[in-house]
């Protein structure tokens, strides 16, 4: 998440802004929405210092650090100051923290994926987490989310909802889904939630009764038998419960993509795996295929989730095929294509958040550039996919 | 009635090959184990590799251990293999008329044109569409058989017009096909059937030589009047409208390659390359037209490798029983073909409505009808659907064809994939609940069974992934999720 340091003048506490150029301030603004206006001049600050003396309570003036002072003669208007307030584009959706002295892009129009963080709490452990679960109470993450979802200008055509596990809210998630039903309509939702709690009656009939929010719904598996995934998500009970999940998805009409990471125990079993899915889950939309991100836990289980893909090229030709026979859609994401067979660079989507995305100097040459979806920012301090190379093929995706 | 077992074993055995075993579970997941593995598996199962015990546990080798997910997994497993009889009669073949301008050595029924009383009254033909429509099933399939149904065609017109109007308020999904040699098809005809989307089924046995004979027409040019009807109504209907069936007579099994040539040099997909069935004027003639299950066997063979040749050869190309079977073993999904159902699909998948005013659970017991036996009649037509599928006959047809019960079943590795069939013990030794191992359904599914699965272990790549497609055809890939 993109995040700047800011310092702030009459902002008590935590808070959601949509970012609104002046001029179009009064198309924009809505009672119920806090509005963060990037102004550089006196005249503009003028203006913004007329409105709120007005009584308009819920506008911020974003100002450029190398302007010392600007005071309204009119009262005080609460305000932000920051090094490039053109870093700031028209529509983000910040949250402006004042007590951290930073401002986090929640999110922004011009990105291609959209997210927004739910809770870092999580019944699963998994050894490569890139985000490990804490333990704290931070429900305020719910509230911020909803708050978020009411400031965005335009509905995007995709939002994730991400955590830790989001369904740990149980029934409060539905808020979510609600607001952005109608907030946001024509926006479908991608979940990313290990799907365990469905296996409630209660939670997943006060979830997807008469849900009208379009959702996909993103759920990890790690092995055909219990002691396989159980294993990977450190957690006794976790398979049978996303199983259950599963099938409740299922019996709801719910779109599902099953993501698998490619860590070591998970490559060891990946084709009797996908013949599992296959033959259990021909009901799921799409399986995803995925590189590990070096972050979180996996940089503490290093053995297990450090691997060079270009050694398992076979296994994962192999286990495309199983589900070519079985009839499932397969994405590969995360992986650059020259940590792939080339047979499987069709398969390769170009998946990395833009915030992450980065190339290294031998993409420059590289044949495969524009279909390949790069590399995690992190890369340079920690491992990749495999070793990269630049490609010399030109093979259309 | 058709609970799965809920204690162990949760599968089954079958030596296929010289220390080759062939291991079924409850689910139809399979798995191939040398003679010492599959002693492991049954005496000490916690001995078996740990890599082995993950594919088992994943393949319900031991049931679903208590866990909630995983017993609902297996449920949801077999109650799709139960779609077809379980979801109400989805298929309904109307018998308009016993006429017909054939007079085939193998045919079970059909009369001379003109022989009166054959044809169904328009009072049983109005009740047979009103009934279809007391089946829960979304997808209604209605099929016309004969005879000849063409030689009434105002009877096909009516009905179709009937079922297609009471469909304004039903809206189930609905499929038309009509039996027929096509040998009097016309422009209108089409035109009709264009408009209500029916689609052809004729009778095609091979090349002229041996159709000619098998199906003989006073002006003995039955098999070019068929492929005029053929190219009439595929230029009228488009190329996939018609689809064609053969009956293997002893004179068939000369010609498995030509046959197959035949089916492609006509533009048909596949085949089905289906053993004759000795009832009515076959049983008769079983001397002259019968052969034993080696013979048809040794022909379906060559046949079969026929079939593949031409998938080789760029020319995509089904046997539509081994389809079947290959659907039933690689696919989570039932394709629904009745004849291979356990309870048995004769009735609870589909109904005949005979010309005779009765309706029949499968096209067999209506032939028995024609030789005096009217003992497989489920009652009148025009009797609610649920008293039929209630009557003493169904219950009975029923209860002889569960296969977690009858001996000679409830052992068979390939329980799952399969079903006795009641009608044929019956037809054969009187009994719906005689051995199943002696009827002819059970000896050819075995052998079929046996024969692709030694392909499957053969583990040609390009083999297999063939399989999968005939397996897994595309309308049931993506149809599965709608």
């Amino acid at each position: 998440m993109r995040s700047l340091t800011i310092s702030t003048v009459r902002i008590t506490q935590r808070t959601v802004m949509r970012v609104t150029q002046l001029e179009n301030l009064a198309n924009e603004w809505a009672p119920s929405l806090h509005f963060l206006v990037p102004v550089a001049s006196r005249p503009k600050f003028d203006e913004i210092a007329r409105m709120t003396s007005g009584g308009l309570s819920n506008i911020t003036v974003a100002l450029p650090t190398e302007i010392k002072t600007m005071r309204s003669r009119m009262g005080a208007i609460p305000m932000i100051r920051l090094d490039k307030p053109e870093e700031l584009q028209p529509g983000d959706v910040v949250a402006v923290n004042p007590a951290h002295h930073s401002l986090q892009v929640l999110l922004r129009e011009s990105d291609t994926h959209h997210a927004l963080f739910l809770t870092n709490r999580c019944n699963n452990n998994c050894m490569m987490c890139s985000q490990p679960p804490t333990r704290q109470d931070d429900s305020w993450l719910l509230e911020e989310a909803l708050s978020a979802i009411r400031h965005v200008r335009h509905a995007p055509a995709r939002l994730g909802l991400t955590g830790g596990e989001p369904l740990l809210y149980g029934e409060d998630l539905r808020k979510v889904f609600d607001a952005v039903a109608e907030y946001l309509p024509g926006t479908q939702i991608e979940l990313l939630t290990n799907g365990r709690q469905l296996s409630d009656p209660a939670v997943s009939a006060s979830l997807l009764n008469g849900l009208r929010t379009p959702i996909s719904w993103f759920v990890p598996l790690y092995g055909h038998a219990d002691f396989l995934h159980d294993f990977v998500v450190q957690m006794h009970g976790a398979f049978d419960e996303t199983l259950s999940g599963l099938l409740c998805l299922q019996a709801y009409r719910q779109p599902i993509q099953l993501r698998v990471v490619l860590i070591e125990p998970v490559l060891k079993v990946l084709p009797q795996l996908c013949a599992f899915i296959g033959r259990n889950f021909p009901f799921v939309r799409e399986l995803a295929l995925m590189g590990c991100e070096p972050v979180g836990f996996a940089l503490a289980n290093r053995t297990q989730c450090e691997v060079n893909l270009t050694h398992w090229a076979s296994t994962l030709e192999h286990s495309v095929h199983l589900l070519d026979q079985h009839a499932i859609p397969v994405l590969l994401m995360n992986i650059p294509h020259c940590a792939l067979p080339k047979a499987l660079w069709s398969r390769a989507t170009q998946s990395i958040s833009d915030w992450k995305q980065t190339y290294a100097h031998e993409c420059a040459t590289c044949a495969q550039k524009k279909h390949c979806c790069g590399l995690f920012s992190w890369h340079k301090k920690s491992w990749g996919s495999a070793p990269i190379a630049s490609i010399k093929e030109e093979i259309a995706s | 009635m058709i609970a799965p077992r809920q204690q162990p074993p949760f599968y089954r055995l079958r030596p296929l090959q010289p220390d080759v075993v062939v291991a079924v579970s409850d689910t139809g997941d399979h798995c191939f184990l040398c003679t010492s593995e599959a002693e492991t598996l049954v005496q000490r199962p916690q001995h078996l590799s740990i890599d082995r015990l993950a594919e088992l546990k994943s393949k319900f080798f031991f049931g679903p251990l208590g866990w909630p997910g995983m017993s609902r997994l297996y449920a949801s497993r077999i109650a799709a293999k139960k779609e077809t009889v379980l979801n109400g009669p989805s298929l309904h073949i109307l018998v308009t008329t016993l006429r017909c301008t054939h007079s085939c050595r193998y045919c079970q029924v059909s009369r001379a044109l003109d022989d009166d009383g054959y044809t169904m009254s328009l009072a049983d033909l109005d009740a047979a569409c009103d009934t279809i429509f007391q089946s829960p099933s979304k997808v209604l399939t209605v099929e016309f058989q004969g005879g000849d149904p063409m030689l009434r065609f105002d009877l096909v017109q009516r009905a179709i017009e009937r079922i297609t109007e009471k469909n304004k308020t039903e809206r189930r999904q609905l499929r038309f096909v009509v039996a027929s040699s096509l040998h009097n098809l016309t422009e209108e005809h089409c035109a009709f059937f264009k408009q209500h989307q029916v689609y052809l089924s004729t009778s095609l046995d091979g090349p002229a030589v041996l159709h000619n004979r098998n199906r003989p027409i006073p002006t003995r040019d039955a098999y070019t009047r068929t492929l005029d009807g053929i190219a009439l109504a595929r230029r009228c209907l488009g190329s996939d409208a018609v689809s064609a069936l053969m009956t293997t007579t002893h004179d068939s099994l000369a010609y498995p390659e030509a046959i197959i040539d035949e089916y492609v040099a006509q533009g048909f997909h596949e085949v089905f390359l289906r053993p004759l069935s000795l009832y009515g004027f076959a049983h008769r003639n079983e001397q002259v037209l019968g052969y034993s299950n080696a013979e048809f066997h040794a022909f379906y063979e060559r046949a079969f490798e026929r079939v593949l040749y031409w998938n080789r050869q760029g020319v995509p190309f089904r046997e539509v029983s081994a389809a079947i079977a290959l659907n039933k073993v690689l696919s989570p999904f039932d394709s629904g073909f009745v004849n291979l159902q356990s309870p048995t699909g004769a009735g609870l998948g589909a109904l005949i409505y005979n010309y005779d005013g009765f309706v029949y659970p499968s096209d067999e017991s209506r032939m028995l009808a024609e030789m005096g036996d009217l003992s497989l009649r489920l009652g009148e037509i025009g009797t609610p659907l649920t008293l039929l599928l209630n009557s003493p006959l169904q219950r009975k047809l029923i209860s002889a064809s569960l296969c977690h019960y009858v001996p000679g079943c409830r052992e068979c590795a390939y329980n799952p994939f399969c079903g006795p069939d009641p009608i044929e013990a019956y037809g054969r030794f009187g009994s719906t609940e005689a051995p199943v191992s002696l009827t002819g359904h059970c000896q050819r599914q075995q052998w079929l069974f046996d024969f692709l699965f030694s392909r499957l272990h053969a583990n040609d790549p390009w083999f297999v992934d063939l399989a999968y497609r005939w397996a897994i055809p595309e309308a049931l890939r993506r149809g599965a999720n709608a």
